[in-house]
Parts: C-alpha cells; sequence; structure tokens
C-alpha cells in the first residue's frame, strides 16, 4: 500500500520530470536539452566551457581569475557552500554552550533549536524582510544611533544569514547530541594517561563529535543548495539559484528546461548525500554514552582568566545569535502591529480582515488561505502518518535489500519540493492515461500528496528511532504468546513508541503548513492558495499584511511545536 | 580415530510407548551468510522432559532454541513437535511459552495484563476466566498480590517469575527458557533454580532450558546437550556426562579436569571370569607411566600398544599421596574456595588441578586409580 502510494506520489512523477526532460516535442528521446544547459555559461559559468569541448587549459585561467562567471549553477552551489560554512560557524558555540554549560533554561533553549524545523521558509523571509529591509529593524536602530542606513536586501549575505537562521540550529543540534554522548571516562582515561584537557579533547571528543558536524554540514549543503523561498523573497531574479529558475520556467510553461534543470540539481544534491553517507556508514561509531561529561556552571564562582575566556566569547556569540535568529522572528511581530508612522496599529490585521470581507475572486483572501492551509495540513498528516509507521517498520527490519528500500523511502527529504510539485503537476494534475482512460487529479489533492510526501520523513525519522530501539524479545515474546505479526505492532510496538508518532504527526502537521516550493507550483487554481502561497503574494506589495499572515503561520506552526516537544522531539534524530 | 561415546549420546529415537518425540531436530542447520550458527544438529527431547543445552557463548545454543521456537526458519534440515513437522509453523502458533534473559516483560502493561495477554489468544478468552487463570499462575509463582503492579517496579528476581507465569499462562505444550536467571546474583540464582525446576515437575512440562554455566545445566536437567560450535558434542544426563566426557571439550567445560595425552605402552587384558575387574593399559605421559582403566570384560575399549590415548582425572580423584598411578610435582597456585582449596600443581611444565581440605606448598606426589581415569579419545597409531 504505502510503497504504492509512494510510487504514484513521488516516484512516479519525478519519473515523469525525467521523461520530459528528455523526450522532444515529437517523442523522440534526446539529451539535447541536458547537453545546452552544460554547454551554457549561464548555468555552469566557465565550467560551461569544458562541456562545450573546450581545452582545459584554455579555461582554468579563466575560472580562477577574480571576474569569472559561476552561472546559476556555480552560484547555487556558491551560496550552499558559503551557507554551510556560515552555519556550522554559529552552530558550533551553540552546541559548545549547550553540550558543556548548565544554566537555568538550557533545556528550553535546546529545544529551541528544534524550531527552524517546524518554521515556514517564507515567514521566515518575511521577518528577514521586516528586519533588514530598507524601512527594517536594523536601518531603524542604527538610525536611531546616527549611522547610515545598510542595503541587505537583495544580497548574498541576506540569503546567507537567512539561511543560518535555518540551518545553524541543525548542526547545533546534532553536534550538541553527538558531544553529549562522549562518555565521561574515556575523556577521564585520556587524563590519566597523559593528556592534558586539551589534548584529551583533540584526541577523545573531536572525532567523536566530527562526524555530527560533518552530518549538519552535508544536510546544510543539501538543503541551501536546493533552496526556494528565501532566495526568491530575498534575492529575487538578480540573485536566482537553480530551484528559482526551474521556477520561472514552469511559469513560462518551458517544461522541458525546468525538468533538465531539475535533473541536473537532482544529481547534484544526491550526489553530495550520497557521498556523505556512504562516509557516515564507514565512519559511525556508536558510543552509547554510559556517562555523559558533567557540565559546568555558566556562571563561575571563582572568575579566573580561564574560566572566563570561553564564557566571554560565548557572550559575544550570543549577540550575533541574537541578531541572527531573535531578531527576524522579533521584527516580523513588531512589524505586523506597526503602522506607516511608527505608531502601534492593528491596521494590517484589518487590511486581512477587510480584504475577507470586500475582496474579489482573483484576490488573495486570508481565510480560504488558513482554511486550505488546515485542510491540507490535516489530511497530509492523516496520509503522512501510516506512511511514515509503515516505512519505520520496515527500515527496523532486517532483511535482504533493506539498505535500498531506506534510501528509496528517505528520498523524499532530499529531493526537492519543486520537483515533487513539477512531477505531480505533469504526471496527475494533467493527467495521465490508463487503459484509454484519461486520469487526472485536482489541484488540491495533488498538494496534499505533495505535502504527505514532504512530511513522512519526519514521522519515520520520529518512529523509526523507537522502533529500532525495543526489545526483540518483547516483539518474540508476544509472538511466542500467539500474537500475530500485525497484532504485535498494535498491541506491543506502536503503544511504546506512541510519543515518537505523536510527534511524527506534529511534524507532518508543521511541515505541511509551512510548505511552500511544491504548493507554489500546484496552486494554480485561485482556490488552492495556503497561508505561505498568500505570503509570497502579499510580500512583494504589502509587507504589513505580509508580516501580519506571518504571525498567524507562527502562532500555527508554534502550536504544532509544543505538541512536538511536549511528546519528546527531543530525543530524537532531527 | 575412534570416538569414546557414552550411552547416552544416542537417545531413544522413540519413547517407552514408542510415541515420536516431544521436540526433535533433524539435520537442522542455520546459516548467516557463510558461517553456520547452527550445524546439522539432530536432537530429540522426550515428553515432560527438562533438557539443557549447554555451553559457550556463540556455540549456537540460543540459535538452536529460537528455531524450536519460530524465530529462526531453519537452513537445512526439520524441527518437529510430536513426529509433525512445524518449521514453517510461525511461533505464534506453535503452543510454546518462552523466557528470555531479560524477561521481556511488556513495560506499558501491568503484571496481570502481561500474564493475561497470552490468554486472549486461547480459544474461549472471557475476561472472568482469563482472571481466574492469571490469579491461579500468580499463585503459582509466589507472587499473589502482584497483579495490578508496574512490571518495572519489581525486583530482577519476581520479573522472572512474572515472566515464567507469562508463559506458561495459556499452557504451552513446550517450555523454552533462554538463560532465564543469568542476569540474577548468584545465591538468588541457586534458589530459583530449586523453584524452576520444582514448577516444571508439578506441572510435568517438556523444558528446554539455555544456559552457559555447566553447574546449572548439572544441576537442573534431567538430559544435557554440551554444544559448541554449533553442534552438540554429547548429549547425555548429567552423571554420565560428568562421569564420562564424550570429548576432551566436554571433559574440560563441564567441571574441572585434568587431561592426558600419552602413547600406551602395554595392555593388561583382564580374564573372562573376573567379572568385577577391568583391562587397564599403561600409557607412557611425559616422565611417568599412568595407569589407565579400559573397562571390563566384554565392553572394554579396543586399545593395542602404540596408540594414542586421551584420558582424563577428575581434580577429587587426583589424591596426595594416593592412588596407584604417582605424579611428582610441584604447587604453582592455590586458591582458598571455603570448602576445599583448589591447588595447581606444576609437574614439568603441565598443570594439574586437586583439591584438598590441608594447605599444599613445596614438592608434592598426586596419584590417582586406573578406575578413577576416562578415556575421551584414542588414536590408533
Amino acid at each position: 500500500m504505502t510503497s504504492a502510494l509512494l510510487v504514484v506520489a513521488f516516484y512516479y512523477p519525478i519519473g515523469t520530470v525525467l521523461v520530459e526532460a528528455v523526450i522532444v516535442v515529437d517523442g523522440g528521446v534526446t539529451l539535447g536539452v541536458f547537453a545546452e544547459i552544460l554547454r551554457d555559461p549561464f548555468y555552469f559559468g566557465e565550467l560551461a566551457r569544458l562541456f562545450a569541448k573546450e581545452s582545459p587549459f584554455a579555461v582554468a585561467p579563466d575560472i580562477v581569475s577574480s571576474d569569472r562567471r559561476l552561472g546559476i549553477i556555480g552560484f547555487t552551489a556558491y551560496q550552499a557552500v558559503l551557507s554551510t560554512i556560515a552555519s556550522v560557524a554559529l552552530g558550533l558555540p551553540a552546541a559548545y554552550l549547550l553540550a558543556r554549560f548548565e544554566f537555568r533554561g538550557r533545556q528550553a533553549l535546546r529545544s529551541l533549536t528544534i524550531v527552524p524545523f517546524v518554521l515556514p521558509s517564507i515567514m521566515v523571509a518575511v521577518g528577514f524582510v521586516a528586519t533588514f529591509g530598507r524601512n527594517g529593524t536594523l536601518n531603524a536602530v542604527l538610525g536611531a544611533v546616527g549611522l547610515p542606513p545598510v542595503e541587505l536586501m537583495f544580497t548574498l549575505e541576506a540569503i546567507v544569514i537567512a539561511h543560518v537562521f535555518y540551518n545553524a540550529p541543525l548542526v547545533a543540534r546534532v553536534t550538541t547530541a553527538a558531544w553529549e554522548s562522549v562518555d565521561a571516562s574515556a575523556v577521564e582515561t585520556a587524563r590519566s594517561l597523559g593528556a592534558g584537557p586539551i589534548r584529551a579533547f583533540y584526541d577523545v571528543v573531536a572525532p567523536q563529535v566530527y562526524p555530527a558536524v560533518l552530518t549538519g554540514a552535508a544536510l546544510t549543503f543539501v538543503f541551501t543548495f536546493g533552496t526556494f523561498p528565501i532566495v526568491l523573497a530575498l534575492g529575487g531574479f538578480q540573485l536566482a539559484t537553480v530551484e528559482v529558475f526551474i521556477y520561472r520556467f514552469v511559469r513560462d510553461l518551458s517544461y522541458a528546461e525546468a525538468a533538465a534543470l531539475a535533473i541536473i540539481e537532482l544529481v547534484i544534491s544526491l550526489g553530495v548525500l550520497l557521498a556523505y553517507l556512504r562516509y557516515e556508514a564507514r565512519n559511525t561509531v556508536r558510543s552509547r554514552g554510559a556517562r555523559p561529561l558533567p557540565r559546568r556552571s555558566l556562571f563561575p564562582s571563582a572568575p579566573t582568566a580561564r574560566e572566563l575566556l570561553p564564557r566571554l566569547g560565548l557572550a559575544g556569540y550570543v549577540v550575533v545569535a541574537g541578531l541572527v535568529f531573535v531578531a527576524p522572528i522579533a521584527s516580523m511581530v513588531l512589524a505586523s502591529v506597526t503602522g506607516g508612522d511608527g505608531g502601534l496599529t492593528l491596521d494590517h490585521y484589518r487590511f486581512l480582515v477587510d480584504r475577507q470581507r470586500t475582496g474579489t475572486a482573483f484576490q488573495v483572501r486570508p481565510w480560504p488561505a488558513i482554511r486550505n492551509s488546515l485542510t491540507f495540513a490535516g489530511a497530509a498528516t492523516l496520509l503522512a502518518l501510516p506512511m511514515g509507521v509503515v516505512v519505520a517498520v520496515l527500515t527496523t527490519r532486517r532483511y535482504r535489500g533493506r539498505k535500498l528500500v531506506d534510501a528509496a523511502a528517505m528520498a523524499p527529504l532530499a529531493v526537492s519540493g519543486i520537483i515533487v510539485g513539477l512531477g505531480l503537476l505533469r504526471g496527475l494534475v494533467f493527467g495521465f492515461e490508463v487503459w484509454g482512460w484519461r486520469i487526472t487529479v485536482a489541484g488540491s489533492v495533488a498538494i496534499v500528496v505533495a505535502h504527505a510526501v514532504a512530511g513522512y520523513p519526519f514521522v519515520v525519522r520520529t518512529v523509526a528511532p523507537g522502533l529500532a530501539g525495543l526489545d526483540r524479545s518483547l516483539i518474540e515474546s508476544a509472538r511466542a504468546l500467539g500474537a500475530s505479526r500485525v497484532r504485535v505492532i498494535r498491541d506491543i510496538e506502536l503503544p511504546l513508541v506512541w510519543p515518537g508518532v505523536v510527534a511524527g504527526a506534529a511534524f507532518a502537521f508543521a511541515i505541511s503548513i509551512g510548505e511552500f516550493t511544491a504548493t507554489v507550483v500546484l496552486a494554480t487554481g485561485v482556490d488552492a492558495y495556503t497561508m505561505p502561497v498568500a505570503i509570497e503574494r502579499f510580500i512583494g506589495r504589502r509587507l504589513g499584511p505580509a508580516t501580519a499572515m506571518g504571525v498567524i503561520l507562527l502562532i500555527v506552526t508554534g502550536l504544532s511545536f509544543v505538541v512536538v516537544e511536549r511528546l519528546g522531539g527531543e530525543s530524537r534524530g532531527l | 580415530m575412534k570416538a569414546v561415546g557414552s550411552e547416552g549420546d544416542r537417545g531413544p529415537a522413540r519413547g517407552p510407548d514408542g510415541d515420536p518425540p516431544a521436540v526433535e531436530l533433524d539435520g537442522v542447520t542455520k546459516r548467516y551468510g557463510e558461517t553456520a550458527a547452527v550445524d546439522s544438529v539432530s536432537l530429540r527431547i522426550r515428553e515432560g522432559e527438562f533438557f539443557t543445552l549447554v555451553g559457550p557463548s556463540g556455540c549456537g545454543k540460543t540459535t538452536t532454541l529460537r528455531l524450536i521456537a519460530g524465530f529462526e526458519t531453519p537452513t537445512a534440515g526439520a524441527v518437529r513437535f510430536v513426529g509433525e513437522d512445524v518449521s514453517g509453523v510461525p511461533p505464534e502458533r506453535r503452543d510454546v511459552g518462552v523466557v528470555f534473559q531479560n524477561y521481556a516483560l511488556f513495560p506499558h502493561m501491568t503484571v496481570g495484563e502481561n500474564i493475561g495477554y497470552g490468554l486472549k489468544f486461547a480459544d474461549s478468552p472471557d475476561r472472568q476466566s482469563r482472571d481466574e487463570r492469571v490469579a491461579e499462575l500468580l499463585e503459582l509463582v509466589d507472587l499473589p498480590d502482584a497483579a495490578d503492579r508496574d512490571p518495572e517496579s519489581l525486583s530482577g528476581g519476581q520479573q522472572q517469575r512474572v515472566a515464567m507465569a507469562r508463559a506458561l499462562a495459556p499452557s504451552p505444550d513446550l517450555l523454552l527458557l533462554d538463560e532465564p536467571m543469568s542476569a540474577l546474583d548468584a545465591q538468588l540464582r541457586e534458589r530459583l533454580r530449586v523453584q524452576v525446576r520444582a514448577i516444571q515437575s508439578e506441572l510435568g512440562i517438556t523444558t528446554v532450558y539455555i544456559t552457559h554455566d555447566q553447574e546449572e545445566a548439572l544441576a537442573i536437567s534431567d538430559r544435557m546437550a554440551v554444544m559448541r560450535a554449533g553442534a552438540p558434542e554429547q548429549t547425555a544426563a548429567p552423571r554420565d556426562v560428568y562421569r564420562r566426557p564424550a570429548s576432551q571439550f566436554v571433559a574440560k567445560f563441564i567441571g574441572d579436569n585434568n587431561v592426558f595425552v600419552g602413547r600406551v605402552t602395554k595392555v593388561t587384558e583382564v580374564s573372562a571370569d573376573a567379572a568385577d575387574d577391568t583391562s587397564v593399559a599403561a600409557v607412557d605421559v611425559g616422565s611417568e607411566t599412568l595407569r589407565v582403566a579400559l573397562g571390563g570384560a566384554g565392553d572394554a575399549l579396543d586399545v593395542a600398544v602404540g596408540d594414542r590415548l586421551t584420558f582424563c582425572v577428575r581434580p577429587e580423584y587426583l589424591r596426595i599421596d594416593g592412588g596407584e598411578s604417582r605424579i611428582r610435582a610441584t604447587v604453582a597456585n592455590a586458591e582458598f574456595l571455603g570448602e576445599t582449596t583448589r591447588v595447581t600443581l606444576d609437574w614439568d611444565g603441565r598443570d594439574l588441578v586437586v583439591r584438598t581440605r590441608d594447605p599444599l606448598s613445596g614438592g608434592v606426589v598426586a596419584g590417582f586409580d586406573p578406575e578413577d581415569a576416562h578415556v575421551v579419545r584414542v588414536d590408533t597409531s
């Protein structure tokens, strides 16, 4: 069942995209579209000349020269690398703080690192516009102290900072988990063998933490390589990534180019992910930390230089982190209640209400957006939950070819929504023929399917660790007592991993609420738009209502976040 | 080479009434990739018997149990319950009760719900008879008031008894116990051992017990199979396994033992009419010539001069300043164990173990009588 759903909802659409890319109008098969893209400096920059069979010696000097052309794909990779470096740079101090220090609210802060996963990226974009825009909070503060305003919008910096907002907490989260699982007695053994504290860190702690940092970095690269809403909102078409161009092709109905570009993007991000997975498989050292390293108090009783130095560094970090992580959200909330004259106002919310009352059919009205978001999220959760649970059960069993099932089932995590959206659009919404019948699927159904596909890997991620951690003898005992395989899942396994199931459901719900990419491709009709799509349509023209809408979205996702956290998202893989 | 077996090695194919055995493994092999965890094992377990599989870790005993339970399917061979092939029958339809090393009590259920779980799948699962059966079993395992308790609030020994009760509740035909006591401390283990055996005798249920503890195996079993590298080396009653180990491995694994290897220099045949006497071989081991009994008239081992003989002598039969064959050795190490002292002697670089009451030191003479030596292997020249 689940596999059939996966095929229809994911692999078939992806396949459609693939086929689309190689078939020309008269039905012949060609790689011409690929070849054109590969040779076009517009996409590949100077590298394209290599694909165009120019001599490497002629190209090399241009590649290293300062005014080289990167091309779209080059630029996408470039901003992904920058974002990855910046995310690791901002994630590691947070991991250090969380793993090594004890202070009030540490648990809460650790929990907060999960927030970006449930924050819709379009909302983050709104927050960034509200913070770094021409009239944003940052310039207001700078102006108040007499400094000249800075123009960050539509710059690479803005995109990178937004990516950091999203991915640094991820790096922090996986690194903290690894750091906490370092066994204190391993460090103590090293110390007793003559290693100083720094040497012990280098020899014992670092090798165990390093793979986690790499995990964070690899995921960050893949996520930022396939970034879309943030770049669309903060970069526009001047600083477009591959995704944005795919979107533009879709809008211009150039499906073959969109598909070919999508395939190239897919190959690159899957390549990185596979390379990483191979590395991980070779380097997984599961040391279940018997006894974690003791935490130091954040506020030492005796202020010596050695005690103070790392804490001063952390204090500096907190300022930067505040600007990157807190300011956008705070600014968005602030902007939603600030009028044009700077005074407090509810005008923007009133605008939404008025628009709802008086808006014409082709205008974006808030209530359908909210209603659609909630309906789609509910339906997508209902779909994602059983899929995720079944996949989780499958991935925790041992049998031949399990690795393949693993990878195939988790692939949607690495494939950007735009490809799924495009595939669903071409494959299902435009219809397909079965024995002479033309079957088409409504746009809203396709959206639900796309959301379920985007959300179920999170169900897998929250349910599978619990299932894998279950004592096999519990299951075998139940079977020996007469319970069938299915009965065991119902009576023993699901009750024991229930918190994970609920957390997974909340994840799926939140992912669906925030999903933008696939939705914007599929929401062709006037009726199928969701809150994120509404925000995007507002953002260009009216920042105020966009922020007001963003606040509503924040509240809805915040609620599902509370559910996630209450039910143990904490100990999960993500 | 001629293997020297004991009579228990070849258990009867059928019980006294000609019934097929309760459990029969017929050439069962279980492979994981290239390695065979269980290698063409044939065993027959009789109705009502307490049968133990004992061996070092990795010998395949747990896999054997899992094959009987149905958690694993054999790569080759057949598992039969009372003559019927059950190789394709899933565990829930085999009517077996299983107790695991960690008890595997369902943490989200009370003790009573745990015990009652298997009754849900019985033919007439009405609530009242279920509750009665649960109370009955709690009585049996001596935990009458525990029904509403949380399994995690019980001690290890209590959890073990609940696991027993849960396995027995649906009245299975077969009880399988996978090292059910190895997580408990030594004193509790001995107490529970007696209790488990008493319950088994009371119910008369065929039981397969897994342990790596040879002492436990000797104490609890009707018959036992000593396993090594995926196959049993000897299957017999505990007394026979101890007295007449079938191989050097069994001799060393079950209890303490001194193993000697030497060449036969002379065989003294006993005359046919001397019923209580035995043939004796003189064997050169190191610097000494030791005399080893080969058995009485009629069933004496076929040994010729020049054969290589492997035999063993239990420490308790190796006496200081006693016995017919004498060995000069020096004390290398002594462990005081309470009732006895286990003394390791050095005999020209070989280790010998004796048990004594008196403290020993320096040079000693240890000896044994020919009847106290047991031949485990004969290699003809």
